[in-house]
């Protein structure tokens, strides 16, 4: 257990928030849930700056990042984290209420994993967080220390 | 035309190019002394100066002036009043003693800058300036009441006739190919009648009418004078351009023995410093003019001139301000009309009097409107295409179209004549007037195809027309020429007209820009409404969801239901948002064109559809459908949402049916999609594609009215269209077309 990574939820909607902690909550994941409110302090975790500049947690398993956020933005959070040798094999999904085809298309460009627009019934959107949480906290888990290379 | 021999042709050449201004002779009735003005040698005498003079042979040649001829001492002193700028000079009657007595001569000089010319012309007795003076005030007083150019004319034929006592006097105008034509005569009855005749522009070459130009009146006395020699040391022939006493060429001389007419005078008649025409007399027998006389017509028809050029300016004015009345009431129409091409094409009659025409056609883009007598369509094109190619004139006009356009024979009896503008090249912007042919006869004064006859050694040499016997021809092909009138105000049409086109331009090019500005915003706009619209509508769910699933057990029956609501309600708005979204997306995106083919896709469409219905007899009928260049994913939406409206409205139906089908009409595939479904009533159906318009109850039929709105942008953004056909309860027919574009069926 303690070598579970954290989640890293970027989000300022405080409503949006509460519905995905309890999405997240409902696929009984054991990864701590890390939130941050705007682009600016996901990279201060990110970065061990700040107010995270002790935190002794692992990098997170992924990053579920909102795309419009104060500050630092959604794009440019992604654009740094997918330049930096060392971030960019965090994994990281944009969610946004966003249809937009641009935002997409730039987000695929900066090298997002996956880019999920909230769907408006909540069934669904539980159902989107929950894949998301278990897949890439649990299923894309790595498996160094097996020493194995295949499945 | 007939071609004519080569040899003509030379012989023609050959009178084109003879040096009439240096005959090196005068005609017999006067004296000629050539006068260096350095010294007053006499350099230039005629043969006739020693025998008339008593003077001793060799004498002339080289002696001074004043010493040679001491009764004309006087006028050496005036030889500096004219230069080759101020032309031959009269002046007055002198009278010295020769040989034969004293003799009265009228003197006339001319020259350059290094000599002076003196002509001694033989003074017969006759009329002295005094005399005209009752002739020309009646002549004046006559013009004035002249009412038409034919009338002025006559009078000044008629009065030059009184004055001279020639047998015949034409007024002979020039065309602008320089044939003339007779226009005015007064004749007895010695000679026949040439009026209306007309004369090749060959009788009269063109360095003669250069000498017309510069020395307005002519004498011949007698044509079958013996020319009197010039004599000198000189090498250089002396020019006689501005001489009264110049002898003529041989070939007009036998011209004028051919014509039987003894004697003859020409005056020029000018206008604005060009040659508009002659006044030429004719005599069967010699005849003398003194200079006064001759001074006197000339004055005569210089008065003349200015009356007819006043008359024609005023009649040009009288038509220009007739034609300004109509350019205003066509002005008027076009400003009333949206499209300002409405106003030539509805008021036809002032289109076409604008120009004096029988006909007219405007294009604009790929529009033709036909006004009046015209040529087809097709013919109005063709001309178009020939006009846009040939001619880079603004403002085009012919009288005879076949000449330059041999195609425009056909139509020869709608459109001889051609009068266009060209008012955008680039929106291939014309309007064209027209003329029907009108027949003419013209009589030549003789044939003017055979001047020519091979002279006894075998030679062709010019040979002058033996008689002015009318020869006919007849002139097709050609219509009444325009006039500078028409001519300027289609011209001010033009300028009118590529006026508007540049306003419109500049409007057009604005509205892009708002409309430019105005897609940004909207896009803005969307992509903000993508964002904050959305998002409360998915809290309002997600919270409901929450409160039902954790307090459910606790709310009644009815509070389970108002949550149940809630959801439902802002489920459907969100959904709205989102199809809102989607329509605008359709209206934004890039179209990205590869070949589809519709046969698959709508079997593709088709199976996901059955997996969605479940169990439902549906009977399907797919006819052949083609392949077709279009954006693929915007396709597949329309095809998505045709058949999944065919399932909807057929869910009632025990056995549904369904049927989609293509069939290619000219250059378009139309597409239909067919079912036996609700149908619905006619009435409505311009509301069936419009955005979030629905014509069935929500509890019947879900949905959000956006469907047919995504269909017709799709298909219109591709360049087809879309349309509807059904009845309540006898299902609906939803039709939509695609071009056929080369290269994708």
């Amino acid at each position: 257990m303690p070598h579970l990574k954290p989640i890293l939820l970027v989000e300022d909607n405080l409503n949006d928030v509460e519905l995905t902690l309890a999405a997240l909550e409902q696929s009984q994941l054991a990864n701590e849930v890390v939130v941050v409110r705007d682009g600016a302090e996901a990279l201060d975790y990110l970065y061990r700056r700040g107010p995270h500049e002790s935190r002794n947690t692992s990098d997170p398993a992924v990053v579920l990042l909102d795309l419009k956020l104060p500050k630092v933005d959604g794009l440019e959070v992604l654009q740094t984290v997918k330049g930096d040798p060392d971030l960019r094999h965090t994994p990281v999904v944009m969610l946004t209420s966003s249809r937009e085809e641009t935002d997409l298309l730039r987000s695929y460009e900066l090298g997002v994993n996956a880019f999920v627009v909230k769907p408006v019934g909540f069934r669904e959107f539980f159902d989107a967080i929950q894949d998301l949480g278990v897949f890439w906290a649990i299923i894309n888990e790595p498996a160094p220390r097996t020493g194995q290379t295949g499945y | 035309m007939t071609t004519r021999p080569d040899t003509l042709l030379d012989a023609v050449d050959a009178c084109a190019r003879e040096p009439i201004h240096i005959p090196g002779s005068i005609q017999p009735n006067g004296l000629l002394l050539g006068i260096r003005r350095a010294d007053l040698a006499v350099i230039y005498a005629t043969a006739n100066v020693a025998s008339a003079f008593n003077l001793a042979e060799g004498s002339v040649l080289g002696s001074d002036l004043r010493a040679l001829l001491p009764g004309l001492a006087h006028l050496a002193e005036t030889l500096g009043v004219v230069s080759e700028e101020t032309g031959a000079r009269h002046l007055g009657p002198v009278t010295v003693a020769t040989g034969e007595g004293q003799r009265t001569f009228d003197a006339v000089l001319s020259g350059g800058q290094d000599l002076a010319i003196l002509e001694l012309e033989d003074a017969p007795a006759g009329l002295t300036v005094a005399e005209f003076h009752p002739a020309l005030r009646s002549f004046i007083a006559g013009l004035q009441g002249a009412s038409t150019v034919g009338l002025l004319c006559q009078l000044a034929a008629d009065d030059i006739r009184r004055m001279t006592a020639f047998d015949r006097v034409l007024v002979y105008r020039f065309d602008s190919d320089w044939h003339g034509m007779v226009v005015g005569e007064s004749r007895n009855d010695v000679l026949p009648s040439c009026l209306d005749l007309h004369f090749p522009a060959s009788d009269i070459p063109a360095q003669a009418r250069a000498l017309y130009r510069r020395n307005r009146l002519r004498l011949i006395a007698d044509a079958n004078y013996t020319p009197i020699p010039i004599e000198t040391h000189e090498t250089a022939p002396l020019d006689l351009s501005d001489s009264v006493l110049r002898s003529v060429s041989p070939v007009h001389l036998e011209y004028m023995r051919n014509m039987g007419t003894m004697a003859s005078m020409s005056i020029s008649i000018m206008r604005d410093g060009e040659l508009w025409g002659l006044v030429s007399c004719h005599s069967v027998a010699p005849r003398k003019v003194s200079l006064s006389v001759r001074n006197a017509c000339d004055f005569l028809t210089q008065i003349f001139s200015l009356q007819l050029e006043a008359r024609e300016k005023s009649a040009h004015a009288e038509r220009r301000m007739r034609l300004r009345g109509v350019q205003t009431r066509l002005l008027a129409h076009m400003a009333s009309e949206d499209f300002f091409i409405n106003g030539l094409v509805n008021n036809p009659a002032e289109l076409l009097d604008l120009a004096g025409a029988t006909g007219a056609a405007v294009l604009s883009g790929h529009h033709v409107w036909l006004r009046g007598d015209t040529p087809c369509e097709a013919e109005v094109r063709a001309l178009y295409t020939w006009l846009a190619q040939e001619n880079s004139d603004d403002v085009f006009a012919t009288d005879s179209l076949a000449a330059v356009y041999p195609a425009a024979l056909s139509f020869a009896d709608k459109a001889s004549g051609l009068l266009s503008i060209s008012i955008s090249k680039i929106h291939a912007s014309y309007v064209m007037w027209f003329r029907p042919e009108v027949v003419e006869t013209v009589q030549w004064a003789g044939d003017p195809r055979q001047k020519d006859s091979p002279d006894g050694n075998g030679a062709t040499r010019l040979n002058p027309r033996h008689s002015f016997e009318a020869w006919k021809e007849i002139v097709r092909g050609h219509c009444v020429a325009w006039n500078a009138a028409e001519i300027e105000a289609v011209t001010e049409l033009r300028h009118t007209l590529v006026g508007i086109v540049l306003r419109r331009a500049e409007e057009l090019a604005a509205l892009s820009d708002e409309l430019t500005r105005s897609n940004k915003e909207l896009e803005a706009f969307s992509y903000s409404v993508s964002h904050d619209l959305r998002a409360p509508f998915r809290h309002i769910v997600g919270y409901s969801e929450l409160l039902k699933k954790q307090e459910g057990a606790s709310l009644s029956e009815r509070g389970r239901r108002y949550v149940d609501t809630i959801i439902e309600s802002a489920f459907t708005a969100g959904t709205l948002v989102d199809h809102l979204l989607s329509f605008s997306q359709m209206g934004r995106t890039a179209l990205n064109p590869r070949r589809v083919p519709t046969r698959e896709l709508v079997e593709e469409v088709r199976e996901r559809l059955l997996l969605e219905i479940g169990d439902r007899a549906i009977v399907w009928t797919i006819g052949d459908l083609p392949v077709v260049q279009a954006d693929a994913m915007m396709i597949r939406l329309v095809v998505e949402n045709l058949l999944s409206n065919a399932v909807k409205y057929t869910r009632r139906r025990d056995v549904a049916q369904i049927a989609v089908g293509c069939e290619r009409q000219d250059d378009e595939w139309v597409f239909f999609v067919r079912d036996n479904g609700v149908g619905f009533d006619m009435q409505y159906v311009g509301k069936l594609f419009g955005v979030f318009q629905r014509l069935h109850r929500m509890e019947d039929f879900e949905g959000t009215g956006i469907g047919l709105a995504n269909v017709r942008r799709i298909v219109e953004r591709h360049g087809g269209r879309t349309w509807a056909e059904g009845a309540i309860d006898q299902g609906a027919t939803v039709f939509f077309s695609l071009p056929v574009l080369e290269g994708a069926a």
